[in-house]
């Protein structure tokens, strides 16, 4: 009897609650209408990256953060911590917001739709960073601006074969990534030129550094022969270096990766990695953010852009640094 | 009338929350932006209905997260090798069968092993979150599967909207919040749950079938991850076998700042609704207003911390 009443009370208060939680205010929750405080502040832009636990991610929105805001406009950065659930949400408050443009670093790179599609409802702008989409995508985003990831692995193999042409090596992956699948792809393209290399064995290790040292340490284990290593970035490598360096085999293997980090050129610098091949993410930010506005201007701009990677061993690491 | 008196805090304190976030963002309040408030907390809410009844018998379940990779994989495995790319009906339901089909073994086994023998709960479902997830990881090798596009019928669970207007996982979660709150509320069976989590001794003895009404909480604890999983999967046009890790203690979360208690006997479904609500405001209003993550999280573990020291303070 009690418990009735006490079900009924609470289904009502339910039943109040929906037509509150939809119907409260007149504003306008879309379009570019935007109040006075914020229309003083220019437009809203934002980006959605897939973690921002990794430097190159925190330069690649510093890249986009001066270039939108030399604009008057402002930029909003999002972490997805590797979440695609929680990318969804950013976007969609990004969306709702009524930004007038958003840039998105997707964590699951055939997982975007449902957003993409969202956006397009409400006309907003998307352009994809670092790591491409779905071909079928394509028509949803402006373009994709990221680095030219299969050059930065034909630019590994070739330091590699410079100084160790007979390398006996292995692959450090991460195959969920596009841009790893396009940099090993380059790896192995620019290999062919070196009969003498061999590839022992290809495997996954998180791209990051706690990764890859147990996936090294069994590595060693196994191949007694093993000479060098290609890891897929910066992360990566320096676990390869720690297990190396604990098991005293640095000095007799040779590795390359890709990246340009800091951490990463202070290892060349210490003579405990060879080379990286250096992505300027801060350009990368730049490039897409002009192409934002460019596309918001009514211009016409290309799918696929491009930006320069550069290869950087002791010789140059120095300078490079400066220069960053 | 208690019941009521209990909701009336975290009522006011939605209220609040609402108001101040509609201070920080002036268009947090607008109909769009609240729909899209209850279509996010779909999926977690739904966990938490689960949840509700197994913490009510002073259990728990760590392998919900899991479960909804596990059974999105299963799902969109079966959607792939069944129907391809054309759509047929009749072998979409057989293909969603199959995914909850697998969280019905789960919960079963739970149960099973949580009444028959004296091995936590705690432990058993933090095994079958290991199991579950290394399931989930078999398929593709552990990389994303799409969803074909011409599964629209699949695709329209977690993405459609009934009559244009409201999105059809908030549909599904309210139809569950009445089911299960009927179930707890109206029925025998929740009558158990009640006695079982108050007393498991006690209800030995009045005959309560004790064994049984376990395995059902554990079972719907399933297959509500297994709903949830089906709705997540649907949202992210894909199935990814590294999905849900942490769902399960945001569910948890949900259901303590509802004003479950942990110890077993005491909550409501009603509860566990509010608190999913909460956490769902804190997370958008955090995020619109532009707050950085790392904040984020330390303000939802102070709402989650306050929350249950004022209901344990007035439970005393």
């Amino acid at each position: 009897m009690n418990s009735a009443r006490k079900f009924l009370i609470s289904s009502l208060i339910v039943l109040l609650l929906v037509p509150f939680s939809i119907g409260c205010s007149e504003d306008p929750g879309s379009g570019p209408q935007k109040s006075p405080t914020e229309a003083a502040k220019g437009k809203l832009f934002g980006v959605s990256f897939q973690t921002l636990n990794n430097p190159f991610f925190v330069d690649l929105g510093e890249g986009l953060k001066k270039e939108i805001e030399a604009n008057g406009d402002r930029l909003v950065i999002l972490d997805a911590q590797f979440n695609s659930l929680k990318q969804k949400n950013d976007l969609s408050d990004l969306i709702l917001q009524g930004a007038a443009g958003i840039f998105v670093n997707p964590v699951n790179w055939e997982g975007l739709k449902g957003s993409l599609l969202e956006a397009q409802r409400k006309n907003v702008p998307i352009i994809i960073v670092d790591a491409p989409v779905k071909k079928s995508d394509e028509e949803l985003i402006v373009c994709t601006v990221a680095s030219d990831n299969v050059l930065a692995g034909k630019l590994a193999a070739q330091a590699l074969a410079k100084v160790n042409p007979k390398a006996k090596l292995v692959v450090l992956h991460l195959s969920v990534n596009k841009a790893c699948i396009d940099r090993v792809e380059g790896f192995k393209t620019e290999m062919t030129q070196y009969p003498e290399m061999e590839i022992l064995d290809v495997q996954e290790a998180k791209g990051t550094t706690e990764g890859a040292r147990p996936v090294m340490r069994d590595l060693i284990g196994r191949y007694p022969d093993l000479n060098a290593v290609f890891a897929i970035n910066d992360p990566n490598a320096l676990g390869v270096i720690s297990a190396l360096d604990s098991a005293n085999k640095l000095d007799q293997v040779t590795i390359v990766t890709v990246d340009g980090s800091q951490p990463g050129i202070k290892a060349i610098q210490a003579g405990k990695l060879h080379s990286t091949s250096a992505q300027f993410p801060r350009e990368i930010g730049q490039i897409a953010a002009q192409k934002m506005l460019a596309h918001l201007r009514g211009e016409e701009v290309e799918k696929d852009v491009k930006v320069r990677v550069e290869l950087i061993t002791a010789e140059n690491a120095e300078q490079f640094l400066e220069a960053n | 009338m208690k019941v009521v008196k209990q909701m009336v805090p975290l009522l006011v304190a939605i209220i609040i929350l609402l108001l101040l976030f509609r201070i920080w963002v002036p268009t947090f309040l607008s109909a769009e932006n609240m729909l899209n408030l209850t279509q996010q907390i779909s999926v977690n809410t739904i966990l938490a209905f689960g949840m509700t009844l197994v913490i009510l018998i002073g259990g728990i379940d760590l392998s919900v997260g899991a479960m909804v990779a596990l059974v999105g994989t299963t799902t969109v495995f079966c959607l792939s090798a069944l129907s391809g790319d054309s759509q047929n009906l009749f072998l979409v339901f057989a293909a969603m069968l199959a995914g909850l089909g697998i969280a019905a073994i789960f919960g079963t086994f739970h149960g099973i092993a949580a009444s028959k023998t004296a091995m936590p709960p705690f432990i058993i479902t933090l095994a079958s979150m290991l199991i579950a997830r290394g399931c989930a990881l078999r398929f593709n090798s552990g990389l994303p599967m799409p969803i074909e596009e011409q599964q629209t019928f699949f695709l329209a669970i977690g993405n459609g909207r009934l009559f244009d207007v409201i999105p059809i996982p908030v549909v599904i979660m309210l139809t569950l919040f009445f089911l299960m709150a009927l179930l707890l509320h109206r029925t025998r069976f929740g009558q158990h749950v009640y006695a079982l989590g108050g007393n498991r001794e006690a209800a030995l003895y009045t005959g309560i079938p004790v064994v049984r009404v376990e395995i059902l909480v554990y079972l719907l604890c399933s297959l509500m991850a297994g709903v949830a999983g089906m709705i997540h999967t649907a949202q992210l046009y894909s199935a990814e076998p590294g999905s849900g890790e942490m769902f399960e203690l945001t569910a948890i979360a949900a259901v303590v700042v509802g004003g479950t208690s942990f110890t077993g006997g005491r909550g409501t479904m009603f509860g566990t609704l509010i608190g999913a609500v909460i956490i769902g405001i804190l997370d958008k209003g955090l995020n619109q207003a532009g707050v950085h993550y790392s904040l984020q999280y330390i303000v939802k573990g102070a709402v989650i911390l306050i929350a249950v020291y004022l209901d344990v303070r007035r439970n005393r």
